[in-house]
Formats: structure tokens, C-alpha cells, sequence
């Protein structure tokens, strides 16, 4: 299998280990994954209004780079941009005369986007795609014994018409770490909001979020908590951090992204990884685990 | 060739005021066929039919015409009017040429030409009227009813008590259904057991119904009138000509198994009834939790039984019954909580759904109907209710009302009150649908004097912290969030048709909707039949409904077969579409088309068959037959071309 | 002859009723159209639309059933199926495919009726009459 791979600012940065983790397990699983030559920033942060069509510039473009990359497929990891480029996907889908008007805007381009020529798809259907046989021959029998605590947030789950699974009642990410031989452990709060970008000016809101859904983790019997997305990371790792910082009795939780831990489960080294990048070290635990 | 006479009509003014009948009828003269014409100023009256008759007999008529109103109206009449004459009444036509022309235009000359068109084109058709007599089938006057719930009962018992023989059949050991499990009935509260168990037995004691229990329609061939049922008896292993139902074989079976009929919650034996009032009140051995049967040790029951009843060498069998209509009351099932992962359905014991609460309240469940918790046998002081749990949810479950939750759901939480009065009861709803009679003061009841608190949203999530079920939810009418630290939650789940359903309905060759209920042959005006001739719906296979509408439903299908029954025939408007077999190559295009399943492809003879009592006439199979083998009956393509040609004729 | 000249199929159950109301309502509508009853819409076959224009016909209305409200269940969805093929073969044969309609009325719309029919009427003028070389 081959496809493009559009990593998105924060992958590049503050993600660094969703990406390198990412990219070496689907080595291993041969995926054939080559990153856009050019690519831009989803346009996440303009997506505020209703009626902006500039805001679909940017994800429109990076579009046309991955069609005129070749391949079917575009990867994309940060569950923001995900969303960003699916809705812009159908937004350009369901509104033809809207379509020429960016075509008209974006004058340096030569080729045109319609819609269907290339398909986004996130890393848990890649998986999915991939399949449950493919994972088990790389994996092996063996189990680890971690169990998992799946956190889905929401920009994989809504708007509906673009969600990779029931909003409500989602089984996918659960399903992939159990492929891996991973235990998942089901919390309730696994498809509340982290409270996103709040964190900005109403960082309160963010750390009752935070709490809710780390202490449903931990009440369940979770050692971690795995994430899809960059901005759900940092709330849940660092606001997580701030927490316990002015609460002795808060107890902590270690968050990773979810191919930090599939990784290695594929028995790739987690050396790899930058742990300078968690504000809660997921190292004692892996120590603990035997993992490290 | 035919002779055909016309007689036109003037009706007073009503045709004549635009029509010029003189140019008619002396048009009409030359048509082909025509040998007689005469106007009449009301054709339809006494001496406009005498006219009728004498000319058919002085004129030698074979073919009669009548200009007229519309064939709504009186084409009965008109055909009654020459067959006293002793011409077959299917070859009288009606030409419409009031509603159609003289009402409708104005200028004289046009709507005489057209009048003239339309008479040309109806003697066109005649000319080709076959002779007809109207199809007769003899029926079987005995009747199948499939479920032995409330709906089935009511319909067996209605059969039967009009005289006829029922055979009813029920997979369970013991009749009664869902209706058995309630507690009591909203919205008067009877108990369900004191209304339903006086019908029960009813059945048993009725020498024309021939009770099946633990029993399967297995095949089914024939069609209306005349139907060939095989059903599966399966082994009881107890034989009910000896036992007498003592018990004592239950009592001492060492084997402990969840009680279905109690939700799981209490324990029954491998040999059991299914509850006390059972019909018929005698034990069945369940095999596959049988010690004997499994390891090949035990007999305890066999050694206990006083009566020699026990017959572990039963076997199944398959018997086949003839009857002449069905009834399907194979009723619903609710659809699993394990479904809904967001509110810990499957995981988290409290919270069950709403047959399980029934069985809670029910004096006879396993709790004598005090309100206890799965989980600790706690008395749960605060009670979350959930409606439309799965159903009006079409993005996630089904899109339909589940119908009955609105009520049972108000009437759950009233008990609860009754039962636990310190209690606190709290339900959200998406909407209260209250229709029916004294629905609505029921739920206001359940407000002001049962203090049921009603919070209007959906619920977002269910979990367990603390030793309490947390139930997350969102008040619309406030606009805020609310939490419920609840001991127990009640889903009211969706209905769903009963799973092995939809393998008879298939079977049986009737339709479902998208949602596996079935669908009626129309959903007003012939609610209780399906598209099949001769097969009925009645009860929650149909769709959901709460014990009224069910019982409704049973009767309606029950006078329906009586009414079918009092006759020896079935008679058929003969206006079929046939088969010319030496046309047809058996492509079997029209089997496809055909909404009744009333033709099929005869593989011997390579041609397709036409099951002539099921064909509803409307001509799709003609149309769409490529050789012309398929022909309407006095509609063929000669008939329609030859009309096209007479209308369009200079 | 009264021109164009229009031959209508109606189904027994709706459009012919609905002709009838139509009737009983007093409304009034051109006289082009020769009405022929059929127990279904889809009952008529193509052949007969062919027919009608071979013999002169400028023009041919076939009434239903709403979808969904047919009394045969789903005799309208075959007519339906049947007219779009059909409409493409007329191209082929050089008549435009205006000249053949399909409607839905009711057994209620009896003042619907009569604007279908003065409607495709008026259509069926302007296109003139059929000038059908040996179909």
C-alpha cells in the first residue's frame, strides 16, 4: 500500500513523536508512506467563520499538491487537520460554485481539486485498512501488559458526515490496540471535549476537562492514556501537569500518542521517542512494564 | 363478428346540455360492430334498463355500450341490467362521457366530437370482450396463528369462537408472550397476569383451537384459501398425555439455570415451566442444560414422576396442517442495551431495561415486586428512566417510535413511587406522546401526585463512580447540563420484531419495512393484511403498539377470516392476467414485476404459471412481458391497440 | 379532428378518479385529450405509446399514482422505470420526448388534473403536430 502524508505544523514541532513513531511502525507494517513535497498549514485556526472562503484556501491547495502527488491516499495524523482537510473536502464536494471561485483565487495553481480525486484518511482507518492479519504478523501472539485508555476527543467523531466512527459509541481506536496485543480499558469520558482551545482564554474550563477525564482514566484502571491528536495532548499532558503541580492529591497519568505505544508493540525501540516532549514522564511506567 | 348495441345517455341536461346526442348516435351507427344505437334520456333508470334488455333480446345483442357517467358509478349496474338479459356481464362497457367530457368542456362541438372519440374507443374494446365468469377457489376453513402472545390469543380465540378450527403455534413452552411479563397495564394499572391468564386458559379449554406450544412453522406452500403448513414440534420430552403438571420433577432437577423469562434474574431448573400461571401448565426439559442429555447421567425426573411421564426418547416432529389464512403474531423483542456502550449497557448491572424493570415490579417476578437492584438486591433510591433509547435515532439506531415507552415509562416510574415512596424518579425524554385514551391524565397523575420529576434531553452518558450510577445528560428546557448520581437506570430500549421473525416472514414470502416490521397491503385502509393474500399481521410484528391497538388489530384480522370463512368459494374478479403458453419462454420478466407473487416460473414445462386467485390485475406482468404471453383479461394489447387506433381514426 | 391530438392512459385507481372529481367539480380543461382506462399505469406498455404516435397522436399523457400511494404497491415505480427508457428511445426515433408525460394525480386532485392537462396541452401546440416518417 502507498500514500501520501501531509504531517501539519504541530507534527513537525510539539508532535514530533506522533510523527517519527508513526512513519517507522508503518514501515514496518509496509506501508509505502512519502510526505508532500509541499504542503501548507491546514488553515485550522481561520476556521472560526461561516462564510469565509479563504479559509478553504489553505486546505484546498494542500490538496492539490497531494493529487498532483499521484496517490489515492493522503495520510493525515494531527486530528485537526484531519478535520480541517475532510471538511474542506466536502465542502468543495457539495458546493460547485464555491469550488470555482477558490479555483479562481488560487491563480498559481494549474491543476484543479473536485473532491474525490484524493481521499484523507486518518491513522486508525489506515490501520483498519491495513488489517487485523497484516498487525498480527508483525506483532506476533504476545501481549503486553499495559492497558490502555483510548481517547478519542472530538475531531475525529464530528461532524458527522466526516467522523471515522459512531460519536457516540466508537469502537475503533479500542479495536487497534487490541490488534496490538494492548489491553484497552473503556472510560466514559473517552469522547468528551478536552476543551481545545480554550485553553487560550478560559484555561479553567480546560483543566475541569482535564481532571474529569484523567481521573475516569485512571478510576478505570488505565497506565495510559492514548491520544490522535496534538492539541488533545498537550491539554491532557501539560494542563494534566499544572494540576498536580497545585494538587498534591491529583494523581497523574502518562499520555502518548497512540503510535508512541503500537510502536512498541510492533517491537519497534521506543528510544526513539523524545520524552523531553511530556510534561508527565510515560518512562517510570514503561521501566515499571518492562518496556524500557 | 360481435353485435353490439350503444345506448347513450342524455342524464336530464347533464350530458345533453353539451353533448349533441343526435350527432352521436348518428355517428355511432356506422362503427364496426354496431348494429343498434338508442338515446335515453336516464339510462340508468327502470325504464332506461328495460330499454336495455328488450333491445339486447330483439336486437340479438352480444355487446353492449353505455355512454354515460362515469364506470364508477354504475358499470355494476349496467352489467347486472345484461346479464338478466342473459349476456355475460363482462361484455358490457361503460364509455364515460359525462365526468370525462360533457362536465368538463364547454363548447358543444368539441365535446361532441370528443364524446364521439370515446364511445369509438369503448366499442373498439368490446368488440374483443372475452366472455368471463369470476375465478372460484374453495377454502380451507381453518386458520394458522403464528405467536401466542396477547395479539395471537385474541385472534384464535375470535376464530374459534366464530367456528372455526385455529391452529395456534408457539415457540415457547408456554403461550401468554411479552404480555406474561408485565406487571400491571397502564393506564388503569390492571394487573397484566389478572387480564391475560382468564384468555389463556380460554384457549386451552377451547375444543376448536389446537394449542401447539414449543413449537415452529418450518415451510409453508399454497396460497390463500388452501395453505400447506409443516410444523415442527419440538421434543417436550415429558409426555402431556400422563403428566399431570405436579411439579415434582422441577422441584427435584439438581440443574440451576438463568430464567429467561425473568430477565436472568432469578433461576430456573433444566426441566421447568416457564411461570406458574403457564399454558399449559407442564414442564418441558431443556436439553442443552440437561445433565442427562449432555453427559448422558441423572434421571432424577424420570425416577420422581409418578405418573411414568418423562420421555427422555421424544423427538421432534414435524407435523402439517392445512388451513385457508394466517395470522403472524410472532410480537417483538427489545433491542439489547449491550447496544448502547455510551450508557454501560452490558457492563454496568443497574442499569436494564424496561422488561427487566417489569419483572422487578411484577409480584410474581423474582423479587415478589419489590423494587430491588440487580446488582446487591438494594432497594434503589434514585431511579433514572431513559425513553427513546435506540429509537428516533437514525443515525445511530432506528428511525421509528417505539410507541408503548412514553407510557410504560410513566407508568414504571409511578410504581416505583408506589413501591418506594421516599424515592426519587426522574425521566428524560426527547418528547411525551401521550395519545390514546386517558394517556394523557395518566402522565399528569405520574407528575402532581406521583411527584415524577421529567427532565426534557437526551442523556450523553452513564457510568459508574463512587458506587453510583452517573448519569450525564443535558436539560433543554434550562439549557443547562444536569447530573443524576443515580442507584438504578431504566432504558427504555427500541422494539424491535422478534429475531427468527424475519426467517418465517421470509419463508412465507410477506414484506417487511427497512426496520423488519411487516408491511401492511395498505396502511390505511387494509392495515391488518399483508400484500400476500390471505396471510394477516397483527400485534408488534406489524410495528409497535401497546395492548389495545394489539388486541384491535387481532380482532379485526379474526372477523376478516370469518368473514372469509362463512363462504365456500373465494370468488375473484376473473379480470386477470394470464398466461398463453405456447408464447411464453418462461424469462420469468414478470415474475419480477408482479408485487403478489402470483406467477412463477414452472421449471418442467419452461413457462410461468399464474396463481390466478392471487392476481391483484393490475397488468404490470402484461407490460412488461416481451413475447405478449402475458395478456390482461378484456385488457390484452389487441384491446388497448385497437382502442388507440379507434380514437386517433380520421 | 380537434388538434393536437392527445391520447391519455389513466390508472383506474387515481388519475381516472381524479379526472372524475375533476368532473363532478365542474372544472373545465381542453378538449385534446381521449382518455383510456387502465387498471395500472403500468400497464401500458411501450408499444401502445408507440402505437398512439404511429397513428397520429401528437401527443401522450400517462397519469399515476403519487409514489408510494400506488394501489398495486409499486406499479408506478415499473411505469416510472418504463417512460425514462422510453423517452430516451423517442430521441432515437426523432420525436421529441415532451410529447410524452408522466404524471402523478391523485384521486383528490381534480383541480391538479386539469392544470396537467391544459398544461401539456399547450405544450403539445407548440410543439406541432408529429410528422412521423414509417415508424
Amino acid at each position: 500500500m502507498e500514500v501520501s502524508y501531509y504531517p501539519g505544523c504541530t507534527l513537525k514541532t510539539n508532535g514530533k513523536n506522533f510523527e517519527v513513531t508513526t512513519l517507522k511502525l508503518l514501515e514496518k507494517l509496509d506501508v509505502d508512506v512519502k510526505e508532500l513535497e509541499e504542503w501548507y498549514c491546514c488553515g485550522v485556526t481561520f476556521s472560526q467563520s461561516e462564510e469565509n472562503l479563504i479559509q478553504k484556501v489553505a486546505p484546498i491547495r494542500t490538496l492539490v499538491k497531494a493529487k498532483e502527488a499521484g496517490r489515492k491516499k493522503l495520510l493525515v495524523l494531527c486530528a485537526m487537520c484531519y478535520n480541517t482537510l475532510k471538511r474542506a473536502v466536502k465542502f468543495i464536494k457539495d458546493n460547485p460554485d464555491k469550488r470555482d471561485v477558490i479555483h479562481d483565487f488560487m491563480d498559481r495553481e494549474s491543476t484543479k481539486y473536485f473532491g474525490d480525486e484524493v481521499e484523507i484518511i486518518d491513522l486508525l482507518s489506515l490501520l483498519k485498512l491495513i488489517g487485523r492479519e497484516k498487525i498480527r504478523e508483525v506483532v506476533g501472539d504476545k501481549r503486553l501488559n499495559l492497558k490502555v485508555a483510548g481517547y478519542y476527543g472530538c475531531m475525529l467523531l464530528r461532524p458527522r458526515d466526516i467522523a471515522i466512527d459512531s460519536e457516540t459509541n466508537p469502537t475503533l481506536l479500542e479495536e487497534m490496540l487490541e490488534n496490538f496485543g494492548l489491553s484497552p480499558v473503556y472510560f466514559p469520558f473517552r469522547v468528551e471535549c478536552c476543551g481545545s482551545y480554550q485553553i487560550l482564554n478560559n484555561s479553567d474550563f480546560v483543566r475541569k476537562q482535564t481532571r474529569l477525564i484523567v481521573s475516569s482514566a485512571i478510576e478505570n484502571g488505565a497506565d495510559f492514556i492514548v491520544t490522535l491528536c496534538p492539541l488533545c495532548f498537550y491539554n491532557l499532558d501539560e494542563v494534566q501537569k499544572e494540576i498536580a503541580e497545585e494538587d498534591s492529591a491529583f494523581k497523574t497519568i502518562p499520555v502518548m500518542y497512540i503510535s508512541q505505544l503500537l510502536s512498541i508493540a510492533a517491537g519497534i525501540s521506543p528510544e526513539i521517542n523524545d520524552f523531553n516532549l511530556h510534561s508527565i514522564d510515560p518512562r517510570p511506567v514503561l521501566r515499571e512494564k518492562g518496556l524500557l | 363478428m360481435k353485435r353490439i348495441g350503444v345506448f347513450v345517455c342524455h342524464c336530464g341536461i347533464n350530458i345533453a346540455g353539451t353533448v349533441d346526442i343526435k350527432r352521436v348516435v348518428e355517428a355511432v351507427k356506422n362503427f364496426p360492430g354496431v348494429v343498434y344505437v338508442e338515446d335515453y334520456k336516464y339510462m340508468c333508470s327502470d325504464p332506461g334498463q328495460n330499454l336495455i334488455r328488450e333491445k339486447i333480446k330483439s336486437e340479438k345483442l352480444d355487446g353492449v355500450v353505455i355512454a354515460a357517467c362515469s364506470p364508477t358509478l354504475h358499470e355494476k349496474t349496467f352489467r347486472n341490467t345484461v346479464s338478466q338479459a342473459g349476456i355475460n356481464p363482462y361484455n358490457c362497457e361503460i364509455a364515460n362521457i359525462r365526468e370525462q367530457c360533457s362536465w368538463v368542456h364547454t363548447n358543444m362541438e368539441e365535446a361532441t366530437e370528443k364524446a364521439i372519440r370515446i364511445v369509438k374507443s369503448i366499442v373498439a374494446k368490446t368488440l374483443l370482450d372475452e366472455s368471463l365468469v369470476p375465478i372460484k377457489s374453495p377454502v380451507v376453513k381453518r386458520a394458522l396463528v403464528v405467536g401466542g402472545g396477547i395479539a395471537g390469543i385474541q385472534a384464535a380465540l375470535n376464530i374459534a369462537n366464530s367456528g372455526y378450527e385455529v391452529v395456534l403455534v408457539e415457540k415457547e413452552p408456554s403461550i401468554g408472550g411479552r404480555m406474561a411479563q408485565f406487571s400491571e397495564t397502564f393506564p388503569t394499572l390492571d394487573c397484566a397476569q389478572c387480564i391475560l391468564t382468564p384468555k389463556m386458559v380460554d384457549v386451552a379449554s377451547n375444543e376448536n383451537i389446537k394449542l401447539l406450544t414449543y413449537s415452529e412453522v418450518v415451510d409453508v406452500s399454497g396460497s390463500v384459501g388452501n395453505f400447506k403448513v409443516k410444523i415442527k414440534k419440538k421434543a417436550k420430552s415429558v409426555d402431556y398425555e400422563k403428566c399431570t403438571g405436579c411439579g415434582i420433577c422441577v422441584e427435584k432437577c439438581p440443574v440451576k439455570v438463568p430464567n429467561e423469562f425473568d430477565r436472568g434474574m432469578s433461576e430456573r431448573k433444566a426441566i421447568y415451566t416457564q411461570f406458574p400461571q403457564a399454558v399449559p401448565n407442564k414442564p418441558v426439559i431443556d436439553r442443552e442444560n440437561c445433565t442427562y442429555f449432555q453427559k448422558g447421567k441423572c434421571r432424577l425426573c424420570e425416577r420422581v414422576c409418578p405418573f411414568g411421564a418423562i420421555d427422555f426418547e421424544q423427538e421432534d416432529e414435524v407435523i402439517e396442517e392445512e388451513v385457508g389464512a394466517i395470522v403472524l403474531a410472532t410480537g417483538y423483542e427489545l433491542y439489547d442495551v449491550s447496544n448502547m456502550g455510551e450508557y454501560g449497557g452490558g457492563e454496568l448491572e443497574d442499569v436494564i431495561d424496561g422488561l427487566t424493570f417489569e419483572r422487578l415490579l411484577s409480584s410474581s417476578g423474582p423479587t415478589s415486586g419489590e423494587v430491588r437492584r440487580p446488582s446487591d438486591g438494594k432497594v434503589p433510591k434514585t431511579v433514572v428512566f431513559v425513553k427513546c433509547v435506540g429509537s428516533r435515532d437514525p443515525e445511530h439506531h432506528f428511525p421509528y417510535c417505539s410507541k408503548v415507552c412514553c407510557m410504560y415509562t410513566t407508568k414504571h416510574a409511578m410504581l416505583y413511587k408506589h413501591r418506594v415512596p421516599d424515592g426519587k424518579a426522574y425521566i428524560f425524554y426527547m418528547d411525551v406522546r401521550t395519545a390514546g385514551k386517558g394517556y394523557e391524565e395518566f402522565y399528569q397523575r405520574a407528575q402532581e401526585e406521583d411527584g415524577v420529576i421529567y427532565l426534557r434531553g437526551k442523556v450523553s452518558k452513564i457510568y459508574k463512580s463512587d458506587g453510583k450510577l452517573i448519569v450525564d445528560g443535558f436539560d433543554t428546557l434550562t439549557g443547562r447540563k444536569v447530573q443524576v448520581e443515580a442507584d438504578m437506570v431504566v432504558l427504555a430500549m427500541a422494539i424491535r420484531p422478534s429475531s427468527g421473525a424475519e426467517k418465517l416472514f421470509n419463508l412465507l414470502k410477506v414484506s417487511t419495512d427497512a426496520n423488519g416490521f411487516l408491511t401492511e397491503a395498505h396502511p390505511k385502509l387494509r392495515p391488518v393484511e399483508s400484500l400476500t393474500a390471505g396471510i394477516f399481521l397483527v400485534g408488534c410484528a406489524q410495528g409497535p403498539k401497546d395492548i389495545p391497538d394489539s388486541v384491535s388489530q387481532a380482532n379485526a384480522a379474526a372477523s376478516m377470516i370469518s368473514v372469509m370463512f362463512s363462504q365456500d368459494y373465494l370468488i375473484h374478479e376473473p379480470i386477470i392476467t394470464g398466461v398463453n403458453e405456447d408464447l411464453c419462454s418462461g424469462c420469468g420478466i414478470c415474475v419480477a414485476v408482479c408485487p403478489y407473487d402470483a406467477r412463477k416460473i414452472n421449471r418442467e414445462k419452461g413457462t410461468v404459471e399464474v396463481n390466478e386467485i392471487l392476481c391483484e390485475a393490475c397488468g404490470a406482468c402484461a407490460a412488461a412481458c416481451p413475447s405478449g404471453a402475458a395478456q390482461q383479461k378484456n385488457l390484452t394489447d389487441r384491446q388497448i391497440i385497437s382502442m388507440i387506433k379507434a380514437i386517433l381514426e380520421e | 379532428m380537434i388538434k393536437p391530438k392527445i391520447i391519455a392512459f389513466y390508472c383506474k385507481w387515481c388519475t381516472s378518479a381524479g379526472a372524475d372529481l375533476a368532473g363532478t367539480s365542474r372544472l373545465t380543461y381542453p378538449p385534446n385529450v381521449i382518455p383510456v382506462r387502465v387498471m395500472c399505469s403500468s400497464r401500458v406498455d411501450a408499444e401502445h405509446v408507440l402505437e398512439a404516435f404511429k397513428n397520429g397522436a401528437d401527443g401522450v399523457l400517462i397519469g399515476g399514482c403519487h409514489p408510494g400511494d400506488c394501489h398495486y404497491e409499486t406499479g408506478n415505480y415499473q411505469t416510472l422505470k418504463r417512460v425514462t427508457l422510453l423517452k430516451k428511445m423517442l430521441e432515437d426515433l426523432n420525436i421529441d420526448p415532451r410529447r410524452l408525460r408522466l404524471e402523478w394525480v391523485s384521486a383528490a386532485e381534480g383541480k391538479r388534473f386539469t392544470e396537467v392537462v391544459k398544461e401539456f396541452t399547450e405544450e403539445i401546440a407548440k410543439l406541432g403536430e408529429l410528422k412521423v416518417e414509417k415508424l
